[in-house]
């Protein structure tokens, strides 16, 4: 069991939320597959294990942990097993409570844009599942 | 000395422009002719201008998104701020369009690439990154087929692999995107 009282391995039904800081990340048909496009620092993408509900808490883990001095514009939700569908996978890393990465990103060596294609690829099959959360401003 | 000329000048030329290009009592084959040109005249004026607005407000939102993502974190995580470089590219990318091509919505991508997307539903879409290089990755969805490749962006040519794609996931039938 994790410090969050969630446990370690992420079963395939859990809702994955990815805070989004701009609203270019989305329209009104969609959450914009960049918006799941994986860090160039270390590779994975960060998700936080909570569904669009209760709105309250998600809007406390996005408060506490994400946003700072920035705005929120919306939260995209997914399941565990959408990203598994996708060739990715989800693995628990706490601190802070709840966060999670989505691993598992292609790599292909010494060719950064065949990376980002693959990558890219993989993006579009999660974002044309996720459901956006949009947040009042 | 070449002198500015006046919006009004403009207007003004339009306005006798259009009173040319009006259907009247033209009768003769010169005045026929005449009215023919003046058509072909503001046609070609309205297209440009429809092109040019189009493409000018898309270059305006472009700019908007780079300020907006213009420093470390941008995303709320460690994404890069956007590469100024990546900017041009997708500016030069959008002027060398083919005209019939609707234009991409754009994002940002946490590696400081600008992401331009075509999207006609949920499982329909292609997106093109564009980063400092002429490399361009871009990736599709077309409901059950799906795909990604790489592609050069070089002297001002949008890779035809590119252009087939934006066409076929946006129903874009034009003979001259083929062409383009």
């Amino acid at each position: 069991m994790l410090p969050s009282g969630l446990p370690e391995v992420v079963a395939d039904d859990e809702p994955l939320a990815r805070f989004l800081m701009s609203s270019s990340q989305f329209n009104a048909l969609m959450v914009k597959p960049a918006a799941y496009m994986p860090s160039a620092k270390d590779g994975n993408t960060s998700v936080f294990r909570h569904g669009a509900e209760p709105r309250e808490s998600l809007l406390e883990i996005a408060g506490t942990h994400v946003v700072g001095e920035r705005t929120l514009h919306g939260v995209a939700i997914c399941t565990a097993q959408q990203v598994r569908a996708s060739e990715l996978n989800v693995v628990a890393q706490e601190p802070p409570p709840r966060h999670a990465n989505i691993t598992g990103w292609p790599v292909v060596a010494n060719d950064p844009e065949q990376t980002k294609a693959q990558q890219k690829e993989r993006a579009l099959l999660i974002a044309q599942h996720a459901v956006l959360v949009r947040v009042p401003r | 000395m070449l002198e500015p000329v006046s919006a009004v000048t403009i207007q003004l030329g339009l306005a006798a422009l259009y009173s040319l290009a009006r259907p009247g009592s033209a009768v003769s084959r010169e005045a026929q002719v005449v009215q023919q040109v003046a058509n072909d005249a503001v046609n070609s004026v309205e297209r440009s201008w429809a092109l040019f607005g189009r493409k000018a407000s898309a270059i305006s939102e472009l700019s908007a998104l780079a300020n907006e993502c213009a420093h470390e974190g941008w995303d709320g995580g460690d994404a890069r701020p956007i590469d100024p470089q990546a900017v041009s590219k997708a500016i030069a990318f959008m002027r060398a369009l083919p005209d019939s091509l609707p234009l991409p919505e754009m994002t940002a991508e946490p590696d400081g690439a600008v992401s331009l997307d075509w999207i006609r539903s949920r499982n329909r879409l292609l997106s093109v990154s564009i980063g400092a290089g002429d490399r361009l990755a871009f990736a599709w969805l077309d409901g059950s087929d799906r795909g990604h490749g790489v592609a050069r962006f070089v002297e001002g040519v949008v890779p035809a692999r590119i252009v087939d794609g934006i066409a076929a996931i946006m129903d874009v039938r034009d003979a001259a995107v083929r062409a383009a």
